[in-house]
């Protein structure tokens, strides 16, 4: 026979597995600390690409004259300011990646636990309806 | 009013109905449009103007998620540029590229905005992405925002850098890239459309969070405002009084659009029909969940029924036989 208590129930969890659950249950996979630590390492790898392609504009861009003067150039101060900037940059978006997915965890983790009352419920259900028969 | 409340009943009991044939047609047509409008602009390769293909790419979109629909358009304009330059079309992908690495992947919910504000820019109403972002979401949309106003604009200069591409010599090359990245980098326009679209976000966001009677409504006039003042400034600084009329009436238009849209915000926003699979020991379940409809507006129609009857009784003469005049006819 059909249990509807018990549908009802299915059916509230497999439409939240569908849409907003699938990436909350995706990041409880992760405890907290590995979540944000993986999301900072990409947002400093990504950052570092980009600002590799920022500086490989900015040579371009200066290549006459870099040419021009390529013996003359004060390297170690050059190299001082694109090492500083990178540091700057990568502390900027270390920072808010570190802000931003903690924030985001959170937030998953609110709406889970929604979701694991009703599997909860959903548990006594069946041992119930287990019971019966 | 009242037929306007009628008919965003009618709509949002078709939309729950038909939802899930709705939102491909409805994605079909922004594609369409949205790759009509990049070949106009930017269309130097014939090849890919034409109609199956634009056809073809469109249908692909609307039934896959938006991302795909900005990758596209995206992967197309820089095939466009290729075919003219393939230097430019180099450098269109390394910008496209740094605004992705360092901004729009944060905001992953937001992509489809990186598409939208230039189409609309083509469309001359730009302003309603500002005053409808701060509607419907935070202040983080400011960063896709910037980036769409960065790329109309990246769009814009390219066009004019390859009507003075003659040859490809490398003094050319660098001349050419010299150019882009001037034009880029002083284009105070540009800077001024991101500060703008910016505060306009924050001004409708900050007064929509506000609780006093009307406020959606008010943030959106006061998001309008914040365009139209902010613009008009920034074209008297720049001497382009000539585009303040198109930019006035382009403001009204969006205000109006956000309205409307606004209006049948509780129609859009509704989830629609669910259909949910699911087992367990005994059965398969097929589930179709339908989502009770709100009371609102019934009573709304309600009053409606009311408000007529009792005029009617107010004017009617006592001598005549009533049961005529409550429109057995209708």
């Amino acid at each position: 026979m059909l249990n509807f208590k018990k549908i009802r129930l299915m059916t509230k969890l497999a439409v939240y597995e569908k849409k907003d659950g699938k990436e909350d249950i995706y990041l409880s996979k992760y405890y907290k600390a590995d979540y944000v630590r993986l999301q900072v390492l990409k947002s400093i790898i990504t950052a570092t690409i980009g600002y590799g392609l920022i500086i490989a504009l900015i040579v371009f861009y200066r290549m006459e004259y870099l040419i021009k003067n390529a013996v003359t150039l004060d390297y170690k101060l050059l190299g001082t300011y694109v090492l500083g900037f990178y540091i700057m940059t990568i502390t900027v978006f270390g920072l808010g990646a570190l802000i931003l997915y903690s924030m985001k965890y959170d937030a998953s983790r609110k709406k889970l636990s929604r979701y694991f009352r009703l599997l909860k419920r959903l548990e006594k259900v069946y041992n119930e309806s287990s019971h019966d028969s | 009013m009242l037929q306007l409340l009628e008919l965003r009943e009618r709509i949002k009991n078709f939309y729950q109905r038909y939802d899930a044939y709705l939102l491909p047609v409805v994605k079909f047509i922004f594609a369409f449009i949205a790759f009509q409008a990049i070949n106009k602009e930017i269309g130097y390769d014939e090849r890919l103007k034409s109609l199956p293909i634009i056809l073809g790419i469109s249908l692909l979109s609307a039934f896959t998620p938006s991302a795909v629909m900005v990758l596209l358009a995206a992967v197309i304009s820089v095939l466009h540029v290729y075919f003219i330059s393939p230097i430019l079309s180099v450098m269109i992908i390394v910008i496209l590229m740094i605004l992705y690495l360092l901004f729009a992947r944060y905001t992953p919910k937001y992509g489809y905005v990186l598409l939208a504000v230039p189409i609309l820019f083509l469309l001359k109403i730009p302003y309603i992405i500002p005053i409808l972002l701060g509607l419907i979401s935070t202040p983080v949309a400011m960063i896709p925002t910037s980036c769409g106003v960065i790329i109309y604009f990246l769009f814009q200069i390219i066009k004019s850098a390859i009507t003075m591409q003659v040859n490809i010599s490398i003094e050319d090359i660098i001349q050419l890239y010299t150019h882009v990245i001037d034009s880029l980098t002083g284009n105070r326009q540009m800077i001024m459309t991101v500060v703008i679209f910016s505060l306009t976000i924050m001004v409708t966001y900050f007064i929509r969070k506000m609780s006093f009677d009307y406020a959606f409504e008010i943030s959106i006039l006061a998001g309008g405002l914040t365009g139209i003042l902010g613009f008009l400034i920034s074209y008297l600084i720049l001497n382009q009084s000539k585009q303040i009329l198109s930019m006035i009436l382009g403001t009204i238009v969006s205000i109006a659009l956000v309205y409307i849209i606004h209006f049948f915000k509780l129609t859009l926003d509704y989830s629609g029909v669910e259909y949910a699979q699911f087992e367990d020991d005994v059965y398969y379940y097929y589930v179709k969940a339908v989502p009770k409809v709100t009371v609102t507006v019934p009573q709304v129609n309600v009053k409606h029924i009311n408000v007529k009857s009792t005029e009617r009784r107010e004017f009617s003469d006592p001598d005549v036989d009533e049961a005529e005049d409550y429109g057995y006819d209708e």
